[in-house]
Formats: C-alpha cells, sequence, structure tokens
C-alpha cells in the first residue's frame, strides 16, 4: 500500500471520521481509523461500534492500493502539524506505515485492516432526502434539551418521528422538552420513530454544513444513515421508548407574554449574574393589565438583581413563577425570530415558548420552587 | 456560652402504657414486636432490673425476665403524646431540635423565661410534661449538644442534671470516654489499650497522637474531651431516605421466595412515599438483606420513580452476595433528593413520577 496525498487534502475527511473514534476504548483497533486506497481515492472510517464515519479524499497518486489501521488521533495530530499544501507520502512497510513529506518523517504502527469492525448489514426501510440546512436547524433547534447520561438512558438521544411527510426532533432531560418539526417532500407510508444517541447527534451536528445541497436520510430497524456528498454517518439507535411527548406539552395556559426575544434575553442574562449558581432560579412576575415582565434574582449571599422587561403584549392575570434561568436562554438562544411568546399557567405548571415567526418549533420548560 | 437542654422522655413507650394502665406500674413491661423474632423497643425499670434492655430480641428478654409481659406498640398513641410534648418544649423556645419522638435539643441561650436560667427553664419544662401528660422526662442543661446529652442520663429517670461553665472542666476531665456519643465497644477497646480511661487521658495524649491513630474521629475525641462540641441546633431535618422492612417469621432461600416478600412490601413503601408527598424527590432505589448469621448488605442504583426491574435486580446482586446463607430481613427504600429552596420540577414523563 503507497500512496500520495495532498495535505490539505487528506486533514478535511480525517478530521471528520476522527470525530467517530474514542479516546479511549477498551479494544485497542478502535482507536484507529481504517485507510483504503483504490481506485485514486482514500477512503477513511472511524467507528465506536455504535457510530460510523466514512469519508474520502483524492489522492495525487496511487502507487500500490491497499488497506490499513492506524492510530487516529496520532495520525490527525501529524498531518495537522505539516506544512499548509505539503505533499504527503504513505507506505505500509511490512507492520509500520510510513508517513513522509519534505524532511518530516513518521513511522507509525498498524493493525490489519480485516480486524477493523463492521455495523451489522442493515437496510433502510424509508428513505427521504433534504437540505443539509433543513436538516440542521431540525437537530440544532432541539439537541440542547438531551439529556446527558440520564439513567434513563432512551433520553440521552434525539428522538426522530416521521408521521406522513413531517419530520419530527424532540428532545427532553426530564425538566424541559423542545421539539421541531419540517415537511418533507415524500411521505412515508407507515410512522417511524427512533432515537439516535446523543454521540451522534453532535457528531452530525460538527460535520454538516448550512448549504441547499441535498442529503439522504435513511432509516433502518435498528440504524440510520445520513449521506453528504463529503461522508456518510451511520448509527444504532438507541433501543428504547421515547416518551410520550405529547402528554407534556402544556394545553391550560392562559396567560400570554409576547416580547422581543434579544430584550428579554439580556434582561436574562442580567438577572442570572445574582441567581444562585448552583440552581439558577429566577422568578418571574406578572401583573394583569400591565405590559411589565419583572425578572429577580437572589444568591446565598443575599444579593439581588431585579429587571423589568416591556412586553409586546400581555393577557392574563397576576403570576409569580420561578425557573432555572438557563433553561430559559438556551430556548431564547435557539430561536431565530425576533418575538417569542410564552405561555404559561401556574407556579407548577410549565411553561410553553413559541417563536412569533413561522417556525413550528415549541419549547416546553418546568417551573422551579423558589 | 450557650445554654443547652438536653430532654429526653423516660422509658417513653413503656411509660405511656403504664400511665393507660396503672396496673403494669410495678410489673416488668415491654413494648415490642409480638413475633418469635421481634425485639424490644422499649421497657420499664422493673425489667431492667432483671437485666432487660431495649433493642433485646424477645426470646432473649424472656429468658432473662419470664413474668415480662411485652405489649405491641401503638404507635399511633405514641405520636399523639410526643405531639403534645413538643407543643410544650415550644411554648419555651423555637429552637428546637428533634432527634426522636422521645428526645430533643433545646437552645435557650435567649430565652427571657424563668430569669433566664437554664436550670429553671429545664424544670419547669417537665414540670409542665408532667401537668399534661402525666409522664416524666429527664434533663440535661449544659453549654453544648454533648454534654447536654451525657448529662440527661446522670439522674435518669426523672431527674436532671446541670454542667456549668465553672464545672465543665471538672466533668470531662473525669468523664470516662465511653459516654462520648460515637465511641463504641471498637473504639473503646483500643483507647484502653493506649491505657486511655477518662477525658484527662485523652488531653495529655494529645491531638497528634489522636489523629495519627483515629483520623478525624480522634480530633473530635480530643474536642470533646475538652467539653468542646460547636454543633448548632439543626431545626428541621430532612428525610433522606423512606423504606420498610420484614424480618421474616422463617429464615427463607432462593430468590422465588425473596421476591415475593420483596413485591409484597411496596404497597406499603407506596403508601409512605405518597405521605411524604416525595415520588417527584426519588432519585435510588435500594434493596437490603439480613442474612440468618446478622450480617447484612444494601445495594442501591439510581432511578427515577420505583422501578420493580430495579429492585428484581437489586435483589439479585444482594442475594449474590452470599449465596450459602439464608436470608432473616429483607427490605427496600427509595434515596430521596435533597429539598433545596430552589428546587426544579420535573416533567410528567412517566407516570410514576407524576404525583
Amino acid at each position: 500500500m503507497k500512496f500520495t496525498i495532498l495535505r490539505d487534502d487528506f486533514l478535511k475527511p480525517l478530521n471528520m471520521v476522527c470525530g467517530a473514534v474514542e479516546r479511549k476504548s477498551t479494544q485497542p483497533i478502535l482507536s484507529n481509523v481504517l485507510l483504503k486506497a483504490q481506485d485514486g481515492t482514500l477512503q477513511l472510517t472511524g467507528t465506536d461500534l455504535e457510530i460510523e464515519l466514512v469519508a474520502s479524499a483524492v489522492l495525487s497518486q496511487i502507487e500500490a492500493p491497499g488497506q490499513v489501521t492506524v492510530p487516529a488521533k496520532k495520525l490527525l495530530d501529524i498531518i495537522k502539524s505539516l506544512p499548509e499544501g505539503c505533499d504527503i507520502q504513505f507506505e505500509l512497510q511490512a507492520e509500520s506505515a510510513v508517513i513522509r513529506s519534505g524532511r518530516s518523517r513518521f513511522s507509525l504502527s498498524s493493525l490489519p485492516a480485516e480486524n477493523y469492525p463492521n455495523l451489522d448489514d442493515w437496510s433502510a426501510e424509508f428513505e427521504f432526502s433534504l437540505s443539509r440546512l433543513s436538516l440542521r436547524q431540525l437537530i440544532e433547534s432541539t439537541q440542547f434539551s438531551m439529556a446527558n447520561q440520564d439513567v434513563r438512558y432512551y433520553l440521552n438521544g434525539l428522538f426522530f418521528e416521521v408521521e406522513g411527510s413531517t419530520l419530527r426532533t424532540v428532545a427532553t432531560d426530564g425538566h424541559r422538552l423542545a421539539l421541531d418539526e419540517l415537511t418533507m417532500s415524500q411521505t412515508a407510508s407507515s410512522n417511524k420513530q427512533i432515537i439516535v444517541p446523543r454521540k451522534g447527534v453532535l457528531e452530525v451536528l460538527r460535520l454538516l454544513e448550512s448549504d441547499d445541497e441535498q442529503v439522504q436520510f435513511q432509516i433502518g430497524k435498528g440504524h440510520i444513515r445520513i449521506v453528504d456528498t463529503s461522508f456518510i454517518f451511520t448509527s444504532k439507535l438507541v433501543d428504547g421508548r421515547f416518551p410520550d411527548y405529547r402528554r407534556v406539552l402544556p394545553r391550560q395556559g392562559d396567560k400570554e407574554v409576547v416580547a422581543s426575544r434579544e430584550l428579554l434575553k439580556s434582561a436574562f442574562v442580567r438577572a442570572s449574574i445574582l441567581s444562585n449558581e448552583k440552581f439558577r432560579g429566577v422568578r418571574l412576575n406578572l401583573n394583569s393589565g400591565i405590559h411589565e415582565l419583572t425578572i429577580t434574582a437572589n444568591n446565598p449571599e443575599q444579593e439581588q438583581a431585579e429587571d423589568v422587561v416591556e412586553l409586546v403584549q400581555y393577557v392574563g392575570g397576576e403570576l409569580e413563577v420561578g425557573f432555572n434561568v438557563g433553561y430559559l436562554l438556551d430556548v431564547l438562544n435557539t430561536i431565530r425570530a425576533d418575538e417569542v411568546k410564552l405561555t404559561l399557567s401556574d407556579s407548577n405548571s410549565s411553561a410553553l415558548i413559541e417563536s412569533m415567526d413561522e417556525s413550528q418549533a415549541m419549547y416546553v420548560v418546568m417551573p422551579m420552587r423558589l | 456560652m450557650r445554654k443547652i437542654i438536653h430532654l429526653d422522655m423516660d422509658c417513653f413507650f413503656a411509660a405511656v402504657e403504664m400511665r393507660d394502665n396503672p396496673a403494669y406500674q410495678n410489673m416488668p413491661i415491654a413494648v415490642g414486636g409480638q413475633g418469635r423474632r421481634s425485639v424490644l423497643c422499649t421497657c420499664n425499670y422493673p425489667a431492667r432490673q432483671f437485666g432487660v434492655r431495649s433493642a433485646m430480641p424477645n426470646h432473649q428478654a424472656l429468658q432473662l425476665c419470664p413474668t415480662l409481659i411485652i405489649l405491641p406498640i401503638r404507635m399511633q398513641d405514641y405520636r399523639d403524646v410526643s405531639k403534645k410534648v413538643f407543643s410544650i418544649l415550644h411554648r419555651y423556645t423555637p429552637l428546637v431540635e428533634v432527634v426522636s419522638i422521645d428526645e430533643a435539643y433545646l437552645d435557650v441561650t435567649n430565652c427571657p423565661l424563668n430569669g433566664g436560667s437554664a436550670t429553671y427553664i429545664a424544670n419547669a419544662i417537665r414540670h409542665d410534661i408532667y401537668q399534661e401528660t402525666q409522664l416524666t422526662a429527664s434533663a440535661g442543661v449544659a453549654p453544648n449538644k454533648f454534654l447536654a446529652k451525657i448529662a440527661s442520663d446522670e439522674n435518669k429517670p426523672n431527674g436532671q442534671f446541670v454542667i456549668t461553665p465553672e464545672t465543665l472542666h471538672e466533668f470531662v476531665r473525669t468523664l470516662p470516654l465511653e459516654k462520648i456519643p460515637g465511641v463504641g465497644k471498637a473504639t473503646i477497646e483500643k483507647l484502653h489499650q493506649l491505657g486511655l480511661y477518662t477525658g484527662q487521658d485523652a488531653i495529655d495524649y494529645g491531638e497528634t497522637a489522636l489523629t495519627a491513630r483515629f483520623g478525624k474521629f480522634g480530633q473530635l475525641i480530643f474536642e470533646r474531651a475538652q467539653g468542646i462540641d460547636n454543633r448548632e441546633i439543626v431545626l428541621y431535618r430532612e428525610r433522606k431516605s423512606i423504606g420498610v422492612e420484614k424480618t421474616l417469621i422463617e429464615n427463607i432461600i432462593g430468590f422465588p421466595d425473596c421476591w415475593q416478600t420483596l413485591k409484597s412490601l411496596t404497597p406499603e413503601l407506596q403508601r409512605r412515599i405518597a405521605q411524604k408527598k416525595a415520588f417527584n424527590r426519588i432519585k435510588k432505589l435500594g434493596v437490603k438483606i439480613k442474612f440468618a448469621d446478622f450480617t447484612q448488605t444494601t445495594v442501591e442504583q439510581q432511578a427515577v420513580g420505583l422501578d420493580m426491574g430495579v429492585f428484581q435486580a437489586l435483589l439479585e446482586k444482594g442475594l449474590a452476595r452470599d449465596r450459602t446463607q439464608a436470608v432473616r430481613l429483607i427490605g427496600i427504600h427509595v434515596g430521596l433528593e435533597t429539598i433545596n429552596q430552589e428546587q426544579q420540577l420535573r416533567l410528567p414523563l412517566e407516570q410514576t413520577t407524576s404525583e
């Protein structure tokens, strides 16, 4: 196996697939990337047995095709540190992968490609295409509410639901929930509900550009695949039942706040400075007939912040309710519209936050007892 | 210097029984579970003359005192009396720490009643308790909690003992080290091996040497030996767990029987959690197993809400720790999240987490 490649052609796909590789792994080969040189292209694969990333690069020259696995992190560091625009020669000599560029020479350990794990064979049951931007926005608008290392393992991921021509994502960590949806050009004959693991979701966001180019989205029984022109992402699905998000969408809200997203956000940022560092509670006060929202925060040092936001509109009675300011800011940072609507009912019931543009996204946040 | 009173009802459960049935007055009686394998909750002084003690297994107590009458536990009645007692305490100060159903600490440093004298306050409290419940209590008055606790034991029953800042030094100098709360059988043996018997011995031995030998606890012994205890009165003790357990009539062996027993405990656990409105605070589940030789093991796992699958896994894990032995007790419990002034509410995603 011997080929020559431009450093810059090598770096981008290598960087992509390394995202799947775990730093610390139980099997040594899982710290490696698989390199396959064939027909003028280099195919790179990284996996942690749960997700798999494949990308390819154009070779300048191929003297001998072949395949091998080498330590991912070290290879990435070497390629990264070589000067921009240089040529890199890669050659397998016995069990060593030798990398040369200019007057630099590296000899890396390798493990045989035959031992590199494959995800099990599977086939797509439903497949559709959408633009990179749409997929990116659909994921971005909800992923921040995913749980992280929760004992309810099915919350540590993003829920995708196909219902007719609607594609929906839902994420919840048990305290808040985010939901968004878009309309696909195809219509599914049967509904699909899947949970993509957290790490995979974050990887897709890392890799996906925001333009109009189309990607293929394939759903199988236990896997999904996203085929992009620059990478192929495959992930196992979380085997579990996602909670019924419909049950927690509030319907009782009788108090409606409409406000400038920017004004609201900056007031929450200011109040958060003097909220309890651990619990981050802020108090919201509303009064009937007054188009003002008063935000207050206290910390254990007895310091206090108070901020009053002029509202575009307030319909409803008197209310005092507490929230984790971090949860509110996450939502306000994700919504893109200029104005947002908060629907509330009482101090023990969830709030619904929506944007005032055409977006379908819904955000549910449970209050705090302060 | 603070003024702390430790108040302890005398043989509380047994005293309530004697009050309600004066015939028991001079007979040896005890209150406890009625099972063959139960232990006594408490016993009266006539019973103590036979060597009967609280927490003693019934059969052992009956060997020591064959005429012992073991009365069933009337918890609700004891609770009612206890409420009355605590309402009396609150007349004197709001700074009351509830230690148990029949025991409390009071901080009367700033109490203006009875001329501000803690000794008179303790007397008045005991008088009120007797007037209103016909039960006696003992009290210890001291500048801190640990000395107050030791003092309340000095003139028991129906008495009190005062350690003033002036007598404190002499009192702790001669204090047997086993009276320090936390110094149990194992520690006192080690202390005796080192030739340490009294507070003065511990002080002479030195803080460094004690710490080297007993770690943090050594430092605590050194402080107590000088009569120092800076712990404040804790007004509210937060419940950290809720549990139910059952000592079996016959030892059982094997998973199926243990699982049946465990399952039979869950309705009561659910009831208690509901009563405390604590479903939303469950953060872990645990199973306790006591084996035939009285060794016990506890296994716990994080969880949100009651989950029989988790209990099953925990039971299997716990039983696996000693497959050779029969089981005499099975308990299940839930660990609770602390209530913070700021408490994040949960979305009602699961049925079990909603109240």
